[in-house]
């Protein structure tokens, strides 16, 4: 997660003015971390008195990156030494992000170096199912893939085991097996006919179909010497007298089991290396590797014909043509690959189906509504795409997508059928945050929990992911069945002063939502008590229901919410985890949608044109 | 022998008919070690680890005794038909898996540690670093003569969304096996799949030569991603180079499993076991198919090393069937709760009761000139996490099931000197599966008190 710029609820007064550093930070570092960092005794060889007036983050924003890194996760101060109280942990962090907020982003263009990365399952069937016509799902069987950064798409983590790769090789025979045995598929695929029934024309034929195959397979044009090899390969399969069908199946097979298939490739390699100075130079991606990614962030598949053809006129690159593009990839139906991939792990949307509330506290529960929960925050997800909404209707939408069975969860009279439909929500609630399949999601299987209701919040819309707690607390946890003792409990988080900062905000928010019980049916009681909705955010922002605090956060806390989704969303169109100089890119898009009304297009478009999405840095090695 | 013997012999063995006289394991000679010359038999042995989530409820786990005929403590009494065949080892402690300085994420790291030993760096995504698992060094050393070197199992997918545990990549909470620093060993989660990995889908029998000639074009097809991928190498960056070395690596093991299978007609083999449907809905019928498929792949000798996630770390299943409709992982922070013990150990107790099924249907296979399966076996059970709301990784419950071959005096319930590393156990079991090393993770010596 990227470092916060702005720490909401909790702001500490930041001055505008050159003092910050002396007048604000200086003094908390003296007092917690001077003792054994600093030029006396500059344990670790870090000495933060060497800092007089100014942090230097110019230089120095990777010091300061692991100093907030640490003080977070409570590694620093070391507990043998002190203990920070929250307060004093938020002060330190919120200090350290204003001054990393001061980084000058004009001086270079670092874009970052994305692992290469091997198609995940999902991006494995949608390619196939676009190379070959062929729609087989045979990745569904395939390993499942590991999650970094909140998302399968990390080429860091996505690693390949045996026993993966056994199961590639199995599907491009399979795969190959059909394109050969289905007469339609296989003119789509291999379209070229040959002239004559000459050896000459056919062997003319055969080969032309390979490198076109091969070209769309590897998303980038053949080199020389890969056309020459898949050639060998073809004329190595004829000597075994293999049959016109073999051959190709053979060749078939060999692309699809490819390195150069299985991976989306940037080939640093045609760069002069010599002439790289420093450590490190920024190079524009080529025309294809940015149609990959393109094509990867929003369609979760390869490029489409017109993609191709862009990209061999090297017209993509031109900053309106890939505005264009985007804008008509987001209308294409296979822009539904963000909402089951992006959406889908953003919201956790993918475990709503796998949650398994007791069945006797909440009968109505069954397999069929856990999916039409699902469902209904998809097709808002799909109608803000679509209709390029602004976000912030993910908070506030006076407006939802409902089945019959669903309609009947909510108490919403008038909605027939198993279709879902648009329909105007009543008054209590607004919003994604208030629709079942997050509401139990964050629910435990008994029982609604408001600490994790109020903590997944933060964590996934406000970008404030709360530090885990002091080490002598136990784990957050509320003991009791009935809100009266949940109740007593808050009292106890607001009574001990280092779980109040977080609490206040968490149990806040948490409580806010207790008129939705664990699967989000609406009640005014819990057992015997009525519920109290009602509570304060810090700032005094007094409420009254989950309607008034979507209202708050929508109108309060819309730039913190931009800057959440739009850190959730560049990781997942880079697929790497943030580092420091993509605070660049997420000031550029959080300023671009409050430039044009927080509307869902601004910011895909502001992350595709980013130097992070269109350039690479390379190493010299 | 010649291998047409070995597969009537299997199917023999199959059929219950004889015993294993001239058992296609005896075609590999296992390397001669100190334990493998001596005691009663020169048959294979097998390992196989399972993982718990969430540690257990300690008082109704550890016997009040040591030594021979302890009492069988409430969750540990389903193994009582078993309980001649298995150790209880209380003590052992997995010190990797504390914080060490960094912070949260107990789960991730009770997983992560659970057979390496090492401690998992802490990061969301890049550069994910464990240790070798014992499981894949001993694939490694002694993998090479069945088909599967090991063998990964689970019963869970893996998160598919959201953060796993404070910081620690999903990588960490949902891999035991890890085959390199960096490279977690996927595990399969459905038993259909499993079992046509093991033994093939039914295709018609091929005419000698059409296979042969299926087998060249395949080699072809392997020759030429093998030169692709090693060219494609050259290209790239470190990081990605790393990436390409597993590719480059899945592909040869693939060409010595070609290699291994080449002439041993799998055709002529008759599994009298059906093959599953998929992933049943039932948990408890899907932990024992699961632990079917590694009894089938032991007993066919498929592989001898096979690891077991009966749950992700840090898992919060409900578990219906047994009338606990908590989470479990809400449930193990106990806070001393006593109804939430009870739930608790109910829990472990469905664990231990599948672990049961598994150890028994081990038993009832001869295996080895006069034993059974769970004579030749080493079943290694347990949580990195001691206690779950306590989050400690010290006194970890651990069950070791199984003779290994003859070298364990089973039947007893073992208590070690405290902080003894979990690793020591595993130094002791790669010694006894014929695959030893000088240490692994943090171990600081072996185990003698596996035999009396």
């Amino acid at each position: 997660m990227l470092p916060t710029l702005i720490v909401i609820f909790n702001q500490i007064a930041v001055s505008e003015e050159q003092g910050h550093f002396k007048n604000e930070l200086r003094p908390l570092l003296q007092q917690y971390c001077f003792d054994c960092h600093s030029e006396a005794d500059a344990e670790g060889g870090i000495a933060f008195d060497r800092y007089l007036d100014s942090a230097k983050v110019q230089t120095d924003f990777e010091l300061w990156e692991k100093v907030i890194r640490l003080v977070k996760q409570r590694q620093m101060p070391p507990a043998d030494y002190a203990e920070l109280d929250n307060q004093a942990l938020q002060k330190i962090v919120s200090g350290i992000e204003y001054e990393l907020s001061q980084f000058d982003c004009s001086v270079e263009t670092r874009p970052g170096r994305v692992t290469i990365r091997r198609l995940n399952k999902s991006e494995y069937n949608n390619t196939i199912r676009d190379l070959t016509g062929l729609d087989l799902r045979l990745a569904d069987n395939f390993p499942s893939d590991d999650v970094g950064n909140g998302f399968d798409n990390i080429g860091d983590v996505l690693s390949l085991p045996p026993i993966l790769l056994e199961k590639y090789l199995d599907a491009a025979e399979k795969i190959s097996t059909a394109i050969i045995s289905d007469e339609s598929i296989r003119k789509t695929v291999f379209p070229v006919q040959p002239e004559s029934d000459s050896l000459e024309d056919q062997v003319a034929a055969a080969n032309a179909n390979v490198r076109q195959f091969a070209t769309r397979a590897f998303r980038r044009p053949l080199r020389d010497d890969e056309s020459q090899r898949l050639f060998q390969l073809m004329y190595a399969a004829w000597q075994r007298d293999g049959s016109a069908e073999e051959i190709m199946q053979t060749v078939a097979t060999a692309i699809l089991a490819n390195p150069n298939f299985l991976f989306r490739v940037e080939d640093d390699s045609l760069v002069d290396h010599e002439a790289i100075e420093n450590k490190s130079a920024a190079r524009p991606l080529n025309s294809y590797e940015l149609a990959s990614r393109l094509s990867y962030f929003l369609w979760s598949s390869m490029p489409d014909d017109r993609l191709f053809d862009l990209a061999s006129r090297d017209e993509l690159r031109k900053r309106e043509v890939l505005i264009e593009e985007t804008k008509r990839m987001l209308q294409d139906s296979k822009a539904r690959a963000l909402v089951d991939n992006f959406a889908g792990q953003w919201l956790q949307l993918r475990d709503v189906e796998r949650l398994t509330p007791d069945p006797s506290r909440f009968p109505s529960y069954t397999p069929s509504l856990g999916k039409a929960m699902r469902k209904e925050t998809e097709e808002v997800f799909v109608h803000i795409v679509k209709e390029d909404r602004s976000i912030l209707e993910f908070l506030n939408a006076d407006y939802t997508f409902l089945n019959e069975p669903l309609a009947n969860h909510y108490g919403i009279d008038g909605v027939s059928g198993g279709e879902f439909r648009r329909v105007a929500l009543k008054g209590g609630r607004r919003g994604i945050l208030t629709h079942a399949s997050i509401l139990t999601l964050t629910s435990n299987p008994t029982r609604t929990s408001p600490v994790k209701r109020g903590k997944w919040i933060l964590e996934n819309i406000l970008d404030e992911p709360p530090p885990p707690p002091p080490s002598d607390v136990p784990e957050l946890e509320e003991g009791g069945e009935t809100l009266g003792s949940l109740r007593e409990q808050m009292e106890q988080h607001r009574a001990n002063p280092s779980c109040a900062v977080c609490h206040r905000t968490m149990d806040a928010i948490g409580f806010g939502l207790e008129n939705f019980d664990a699967v989000g049916v609406w009640r005014d009681r819990d057992g015997k008590e009525l519920i109290d909705s009602s509570g304060q955010l810090p700032g005094n922002r007094d409420f009254r229901g989950a309607s008034e605090l979507m209202k708050i956060l929508a109108e309060e806390k819309k730039e913190a919410f931009a800057r959440c989704l739009s850190e959730k969303m560049l990781t997942y169109a880079l697929g790497r985890g943030l580092v420091s100089f993509d605070r660049c890119v997420i000031n550029d898009t959080v300023s671009a949608l409050n430039k044009n009304d927080y509307r869902f297009s601004a910011l895909v478009v502001a992350v595709v044109t980013s130097d992070a999405f269109t350039m690479r840095e390379v190493i010299a090695e | 022998m010649n291998k047409k013997q070995g597969s009537m012999n299997r199917r023999a063995v199959l059929r219950g008919l004889g015993l294993s006289v001239g058992l296609p394991w005896m075609e590999s000679v296992a390397p001669a070690t100190d334990f493998q010359s001596e005691g009663n038999s020169s048959a294979p042995r097998r390992m196989a680890f399972m993982f718990v989530p969430n540690g257990v409820h300690l008082p109704d786990w550890t016997p009040q005794q040591t030594g021979y005929s302890y009492d069988l403590p409430y969750i540990l009494q389903p193994l009582r038909s078993v309980q001649e065949d298995l150790m209880v080892i209380s003590g052992l402690t997995h010190d990797k898996g504390r914080p060490n300085g960094d912070g949260a994420g107990d789960h991730a790291r009770s997983a992560s540690v659970f057979l390496t030993g090492s401690q998992p760096r802490k990061t969301n995504g890049a550069d994910i670093r464990s240790g070798v698992s014992v499981d894949q060094v001993a694939a490694r050393l002694g993998g090479q003569q069945t088909r599967f070197a090991s063998l990964e199992l689970g019963c869970e997918p893996g998160r598919s969304a959201g953060n796993c545990d404070s910081g620690y990549s999903c990588a960490y909470s949902s891999n035991i096996s890890w085959s390199s620093q960096s490279t977690p060993v996927g595990k399969e989660t459905n038993p259909r799949n499993v079992f046509e990995r093991l033994f093939g889908t039914d295709q018609p029998k091929e005419r000698d030569e059409e296979a042969e000639k299926r087998r060249a074009l395949k080699k072809s097809i392997l020759d030429f991603v093998l030169d692709d991928a090693k060219s494609l190498q050259t290209r790239l960056g470190r990081n990605d180079q790393r990436k390409l070395e597993e590719y480059l690596n899945g592909v040869r093991e693939v060409e010595r499993r070609i290699e291994r299978s080449t002439g041993s007609n799998d055709a002529d083999i008759e599994l009298d076991y059906p093959a599953p449907k998929g992933t049943p809905s039932d948990y408890g019928e899907h932990i024992r198919l699961m632990c079917d498929m590694m009894v089938l792949a032991f007993q066919m000798d498929r592989t001898r090393l096979a690891t077991f996630m009966l749950a992700d770390a840090g898992s919060n299943r409900s578990y219906r069937q047994i009338n606990v409709a908590d989470g479990h992982h809400d449930l193990s922070h106990h806070r001393g709760d006593a109804s939430k013990h009870k739930k608790i150990r109910e829990i472990n107790r469905f664990h231990v009761q599948q672990v049961a099924y598994f150890l028994e249907r081990l038993k009832q296979i001869p295996d080895g000139p006069h034993g059974n399966l769970l004579d030749q076996s080493m079943i290694c059970y347990g949580s990195a996490i001691s206690d779950g709301d306590r989050h400690n990784n010290e006194n970890l419950p651990v069950i070791l099931a199984g003779g290994g071959g003859g070298s364990i005096d089973t039947g007893r319930h073992l208590r070690v000197a405290a902080e003894t590393p979990m690793c020591n156990l595993f130094v002791s079991m790669l010694e006894r599966f014929g695959t030893p090393v000088d240490f692994i993770g943090d171990s600081t010596g072996s185990l003698n008190q596996l035999t009396i």
